[in-house]
């Protein structure tokens, strides 16, 4: 019998909003040229309708579809129960429209509230959201670089649903080593190669959503060079496309397995295999060779942010959870009555200890939260300001640059830490699957992984972003913590905490000095030893920059609790922007002081972990 | 064929509501606001005629305060063509909008005019059978099922009526006021709400109406619903019926 539908996810449409209009000043983008056809008003019944959408089709599928997965049957690959119905739905609503181009059949709309789109998508349906998500990507590429005609041909067919899409980069003797592919192209005529190779762990590799699968392989052109100068880009569909448009035969692309895993069952991951039959053609991507790393580059850039902004919705999707729970569960009476055997039972919201996981997670998702929605932002704004003003639109893709990795690798383990105390906070109802959160926990743990490993991020970070335009961008990033610092240490109620900010501020600094250090003097194996804690020390700093400017924000619009009275009409959004000051307050005074014990490992340069002999990890085999 | 749907902005029925602490209404900030979802089926079921009939307009109406253009927009962004906001900023009694919808519809002259059945704050259920009493048409109210024939000079409409169906047919023009199973609305599509911001939105003063909205009745008091107590746990079946009869006192 198939599974009831229970929607257990819940936005935070009141965060959003804060974070969009009232903290991060979003609205200032409808008054530049590149934004004016589109208004506030616009946007917010686009999210309205979204979240209409994810709560009414997608949101009551993801229990059952984790619990059904995707199966394969003589090369036929089928996704759960009500994925076919949400995908018509989604593309009559029209969401994959939104962020792209006016030219391709977009709305162009800006990726701040992209971010808040992709949040309610994901966080109502992770693996749902996959198929859609690297349809999106893959049509992003062919938008940015296919020919014209490439791009009449493939894209409204992909941003009205018929054709979904993928990117395929990963085989069995290359993951993190993207340059190792060993895919070949051989020219036939024009931009068209055959295609001859094996990849791997293709998410929506296939699937029965839509008619068509567009995917966007890398492949080495026969006499390229080695490595990844020598890859270049094409567009591989399932079913080939004629030039008119409509659909001719099958292309020899073949499903030869998918994966059993941990989380997002429901999204297909497949081996696939190109060519065996040696029928397999794909088109040059712009026409250009060996140019596939920098055109996948666009992709992955986007696709991190987007990984990132799948953490933040599966975390925040396990912190709402949790506080329902929290406030419902009767067990043990209030420590403060401890003497009182009689004392009645409380909901265990009311313990210390729940309280400061139930604080940790929400610091964490607004953080996150802030976090995305400020580098979408850069991002819009990079793009507006291009004709403009070019030098503020170079800072605008510098910071999009530096904090991309962090974006990605922050929100990737945080979702899985916040989860993991989600599942904490309901105790031994967390674990079984009655609840959602032991499913957000095994979804979220993906996130570290694909896209570039967290460790790949982190190596990002230390080696290239830092240095990048002499350092200004870093530079940059110190210098906004540096005058937010000096503008408000003074402040009642949490001076003591922007002065918290500024000391974390001037370790991660002394770190990056180290980091210098180790580069000059060839320590190499150290600079990688260290990259994930100086990532997380940035990300940790960085965040607490965001919380404390939310509670800046909400410090002045909350009126002094004792004001006002319990029964007093405004008396959420009171509590509202009190939650803001003390989910920061904490976050600095329980989280950020981790950064001076992780800058202090840094700046040791203890290098016991390289110095261990090889049998020193265990004698056992 | 020209069909006139109602729309009106309601609390949504998700946001918890809060009394005024004087009982004179409820606190209108902080609550989202949507279209009557019953509205919504009447939007649904006028755009769906469009749709089968060549040629067909579907006007929108609100009477209301000026901030339910937003609602309006949501209709227009499903697909209706333009929008009539009768701007009313005091709610009106129900007697009082159909006198305002009367005058609306002796302007535009709908083929057909589909209401909800009621609205989801007040709670009336009044007004599409009001508005057809002074215009003398046709009413069937609570439809479940609303049919044209070829011609589009009847309709025929089954109503859910306690203990089963009734189908009713009757010449156009008419007021039809849906129920909830009557369709399953669409969701405003993103080039929808694209296309909503360049469609006509007129407003009109309801003074320049000239009909009398003077209320009739007076609002004593609004008062929340009483806190749910906290529950008991009993030991045994003996200490549950022995507290149901001395305690509750329902058995
Ligand atoms: C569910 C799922 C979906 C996926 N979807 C896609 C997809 O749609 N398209 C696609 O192309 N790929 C996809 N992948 C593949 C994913 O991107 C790779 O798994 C990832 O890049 C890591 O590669 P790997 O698994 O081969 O691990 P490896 O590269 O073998 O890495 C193993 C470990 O070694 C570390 N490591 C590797 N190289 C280095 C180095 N040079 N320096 C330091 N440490 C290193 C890694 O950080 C990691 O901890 C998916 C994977 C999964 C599990």
């Amino acid at each position: 019998m198939p599974e009831a539908a229970v929607n257990h996810y819940k936005a935070d449409l009141r965060a959003i909003e804060f974070t969009l209009y009232e903290h991060l000043n979003v609205e200032q983008l409808f008054a530049l040229e590149a934004f004016s056809h589109i208004s506030r008003d616009e946007c917010d019944a686009i999210i309205a309708q979204c979240h209409r959408f994810v709560n009414e089709v997608t949101g009551p599928l993801n229990g059952a579809a984790d619990r059904a997965g995707c199966t394969l049957e003589r090369g036929v690959c089928t996704t759960p129960a009500g994925f076919k119905d949400a995908w018509k739905k989604l593309f009559e609503l029209g969401l994959m429209a939104f962020p792209m181009p006016v030219a391709d059949g977009g709305l162009g709309g800006p990726h701040a509230i992209a971010v808040v789109l992709e949040e309610l998508q994901s966080g109502a349906n992770c693996a749902f959201n996959m198929y859609s998500g690297l349809t999106h990507g893959a049509a992003d590429v062919i938008s940015n670089f296919a020919l014209p005609e490439d791009r009449a041909r493939f894209l409204p067919p992909m941003v009205d649903g018929r054709f979904a899409g993928t990117m395929c980069l990963s085989e069995p003797h290359a993951g993190s080593d993207v340059g190792a592919a060993k895919t070949r192209a051989r020219h036939l005529e024009g931009n068209v190669y055959a295609i001859t190779g094996t990849k791997c762990w293709i998410s929506a590799g296939d699937h029965d959503l839509a008619e068509n699968i567009v995917h966007l392989v890398l492949a080495r052109i026969e006499g390229a060079p080695t490595g990844t100068q020598g890859i270049s880009l094409f567009i591989v569909p399932k079913i080939w496309v004629n030039e008119d448009g409509s659909l001719g035969g099958s292309n020899d692309v073949t499903t030869a397995s998918i994966e059993h895993k941990l989380g997002i069952r429901a999204s297909a991951t497949a081996v696939l295999n190109f060519g065996e039959n040696d029928g397999c053609r794909g088109i040059l991507v712009g026409g250009k060779p060996h140019m596939g790393m920098k055109q996948m580059f666009r992709m992955m850039n986007g696709a991190r942010i987007a990984v990132g902004v799948q953490g933040l919705s599966v975390a925040s999707a396990a912190y709402l959870n949790a506080l329902r729970y929290a406030r419902e569960r009767l067990q043990g009476s209030s420590v403060r009555q401890f003497k009182d055997p009689n004392a009645p039972r409380v909901p265990i919201i009311e313990h210390s200890d729940v309280r400061r996981m139930l604080v940790e997670m929400k610091a964490k998702v607004e953080g996150m939260r802030t976090l995305c929605v400020k580098v979408a932002l850069h991002a819009d704004l990079a793009h507006a300001l291009h004709a403009v003003d070019e030098a503020k639109a170079i800072y605008h893709q510098g910071q999009v640059d530096l904090l991309t990795p962090i974006v990605k690798a922050y929100c990737a383990d945080q979702a899985f830490r916040v989860a993991e105390l989600a599942i904490q906070t309901y105790g031994g109802a967390g674990y079984v699957q009655d609840n959602p959160v032991e499913q957000y926990c095994r979804d979220a743990k993906i996130f570290s992984i694909y896209e570039g490993t967290n460790h790949i991020q982190a190596l990002d970070l230390v080696a290239r972003k830092l240095q990048q335009h002499g350092g200004e961008n870093f530079t940059a990033f110190l210098t906004e913590i540096a005058e937010f610092v000096a503008a408000h240490s003074d402040k009642p109620g949490l001076g003591a905490e922007i002065r918290a900010l500024g000391e974390a501020s001037a370790a991660l600094q002394r770190a990056a000095g180290s980091l210098m250090e180790f580069f000059m003097s060839g320590k190499i194996d150290q600079v990688t030893l260290v990259a994930n804690p100086f990532l997380e020390v940035m990300a940790d700093v960085a965040i607490a920059h965001l919380l404390l400017g939310a509670a800046v924000v909400a410090d002045a619009k909350r009126t002094k609790d004792e004001d006002v009275d319990d029964d007093e009409p405004n008396r959420h959004e009171v509590d509202f922007y009190s939650g803001k000051v003390m989910a920061a307050k904490h976050f600095v005074n329980f989280v950020l002081p981790a950064v001076h014990a992780k800058v202090g490992a840094i700046v040791s340069g203890d290098r016991s972990a390289l110095d261990m002999p090889d049998g020193g990890f265990s004698t056992a085999f | 064929m020209k069909i006139l749907a109602t729309v009106k902005r309601v609390p949504d029925p998700e946001t918890s509501i809060k009394v005024k602490p004087d009982g004179s209404g409820i606190v209108a900030d902080n609550i989202k606001w949507v279209v009557n979802p019953f509205d919504e089926i009447a939007v649904e079921e006028s755009l769906r005629i469009k749709e089968k009939v060549a040629g067909s307009e579907v006007v929108l109406v609100s009477v209301g305060a000026k901030v339910a253009q937003e609602q309006l927009r949501t209709g227009l962004a499903m697909g209706a063509d333009r929008a009539i906001l009768v701007v009313a900023e005091d709610g009106l009694e129900p007697l009082a909008v159909a006198r305002v919808l009367v005058k609306v519809i002796e302007s535009e002259q709908p083929d057909l005019v589909v209401m909800g059945k009621q609205s989801i704050d007040d709670d009336s259920n009044a007004v599409g059978q009001m508005a057809a009493e002074l215009l003398g048409w046709p009413q069937a109210t609570f439809a479940s099922k609303l049919e044209l024939a070829g011609d589009q000079k009847t309709a025929t409409v089954t109503r859910e009526v306690d203990g089963g169906l009734e189908t009713l047919s009757f010449p156009l023009p008419g007021i039809v006021t849906t129920d909830l199973r009557l369709n399953e609305p669409r969701y405003a599509s993103l080039p929808g709400i694209m296309k909503a911001r360049k469609k006509e939105l007129k407003e009109i003063e309801v003074g320049a109406l000239g009909v009398d909205v003077a209320p009739k009745a007076r609002l004593v008091k609004m008062e929340p619903p009483p806190k749910r107590q906290a529950g008991k746990k009993v030991a045994s079946v003996e200490e549950l019926v022995h507290l149901l009869h001395t305690e509750a006192k329902v058995i």
